[in-house]
């Protein structure tokens, strides 16, 4: 339950020593953190050895931790310096190619999600993991970020290094691509 | 316009399944954890003192054995010091405390010199002596009445840290009785008797110094002898011989008859007569050779 100690204190505690301090905050973060990784690296392989070294960073950074950021916004930070080092290396240079203006956006018609897979909720999972799939890396991340680290416009800027209008655009995108491929599937 | 969090895509995404990484990736990173946090402070405690600690239990070892030792040597050294200055201090007595300044004349005369050699100035270990006089102390003569006089105040204002037990000893010595040949070794050696130079005697130990003693006694020996010749020659005058004469008032008695019986072959009956008088008067109870009777 997040309910007790923050991940901030948690990682304080954690520099401090405290050992168990960092168990509750890796069982905290652990599945939604590979969920990112995992559907941006898009293999358990990779996303297994990024998660460990995401992890191993902080365990190494636990003394010069500061409470000045949210942990979430910090460990996602490090996550996606991590995916652009392997974006790199793997020579996936579409990371940065799918940026979309802001009026192509406008144009965009909100789209409802099919009747049936309002009804049928794990087809329409896995039909929205596969629409995802499909996303522009950056758009991808965006929206990850937003579900799985539950980051704000301005953390998820903070994270990825942009600013806060191209993390909404990219945001706004994923989110339309992603109804209108629930509602073109239906 | 689309909402910044499409609340109903969220739902959906829950739903999809929950990949969850594998138990070894979670372990490695739960041991490095524990590893980097909690070992860390502990290996460094450990290697602290793996590293330090046997050198710190040398050191305080040589530390508490070179103080012990250094306190059993100056122990020792102080024991030692007192034990020589006993058999030190007996030597200065036989001198008067005018001898600081008849002693440069002494010295002077380098013909006078290897006559005084012989009779105090033999390199006798100053231990043995000190054996030899604890052994004979109760069959001493009288004469040494006037060392024991010197001898108290050095052990009590000199010699601070002279052993109480010593000093004790000293005094709990028996006075014998009956006057006992005088050992011409043991120049003014130990008894009690008091006589009015045993009262004068607390000043010699400050006046004269603690110089080998030895060499002191020597000294005394060879004013005494070069005071009465001079005077006899007419060299000195009288103020300066009475200087030498009180010295020779400490004479050994032998040394005293020997020396009236010199002036007697010399045809100089009244100073022999004179000084066999003086002889008396020092030691009343002393037994004298038939000659001089």
């Amino acid at each position: 339950m997040r309910g007790e100690a923050s991940d901030e204190e948690l990682m304080l505690r954690y520099g401090k020593g405290n050992v168990r301090a960092f168990e509750v905050l890796y069982r905290r973060h652990r599945p939604p953190l590979y969920r990112f990784l995992l559907r941006q690296a898009g293999d358990a392989a990779t996303a297994e050895e990024l998660f460990q070294d995401t992890w191993m960073r902080v365990v190494n950074s636990r003394g010069r931790y500061e409470a000045r950021a949210k942990f979430t916004a910090w460990i996602y930070a490090i996550a996606h310096n991590r995916l652009m080092d392997f974006f790199r290396a793997s020579g996936r240079a579409s990371f940065l190619s799918h940026e979309e203006s802001e009026s192509a956006l406008e144009d965009l018609p909100t789209r409802e999600i099919a009747a049936e897979l309002r009804l049928d909720r794990k087809r329409a999972a896995e039909r929205l993991l596969a629409v995802l799939a499909a996303l522009p890396d950056a758009q991808r991340e965006a929206f990850l970020l937003q579900q799985e680290g539950d980051l704000s416009i301005e953390e998820i800027a903070g994270a990825t290094g942009v600013s806060r209008e191209t993390a909404k655009s990219r945001l706004r995108y994923a989110v339309a691509k992603l109804r209108a491929g629930l509602e073109k599937e239906s | 316009m689309i909402e910044p969090r499409d609340e109903e895509l969220s739902r959906i995404y829950r739903d999809a399944e929950a990949p969850r990484p594998s138990r070894r990736v979670d372990d490695n990173i739960l041991a490095a954890s524990r590893r980097v946090a909690g070992a860390r402070p502990r290996s460094a405690r450990s290697g602290f003192a793996r590293r330090w600690g046997a050198p710190v239990a040398l050191a305080a070892t040589v530390v508490v054995t070179s103080t012990l030792t250094l306190m059993v040597f100056e122990r020792q050294s102080d024991l030692d010091k007192m034990a020589s200055a006993a058999p030190s201090a007996e030597e200065p007595a036989n001198v008067s405390p005018e001898e600081p300044q008849a002693r440069p004349s002494a010295k002077s005369s380098p013909a006078e010199s290897p006559r005084a050699a012989p009779t105090s100035a033999t390199p006798i270990p100053q231990a043995a002596v000190r054996g030899d006089r604890l052994k004979e102390r109760p069959s001493e003569s009288t004469t040494s009445s006037e060392r024991r006089g010197a001898e108290q105040p050095r052990f009590a204002g000199d010699g601070p840290r002279a052993p109480e037990a010593l000093r004790k000893r000293e005094e709990a010595t028996p006075a014998p009785s009956a006057a006992a040949p005088f050992s011409s070794e043991r120049v003014g050696a130990d008894p009690p008797a008091p006589s009015p130079d045993a009262q004068r005697a607390p000043e010699v130990p400050r006046q004269a110094p603690r110089a080998p003693t030895a060499a002191l006694a020597g000294d005394a020996n060879t004013v005494r002898e070069s005071a009465l010749t001079l005077q006899r020659a007419g060299v000195i005058s009288a103020p300066a011989s009475r200087v030498a004469i009180s010295e020779a008032k400490e004479r050994p008695p032998e040394k005293w008859f020997e020396d009236i019986r010199k002036l007697k072959t010399q045809g100089k009956t009244a100073e022999a007569e004179r000084e066999l008088s003086e002889f008396k008067k020092r030691h009343p109870d002393y037994r004298l050779p038939e000659d001089l009777r």
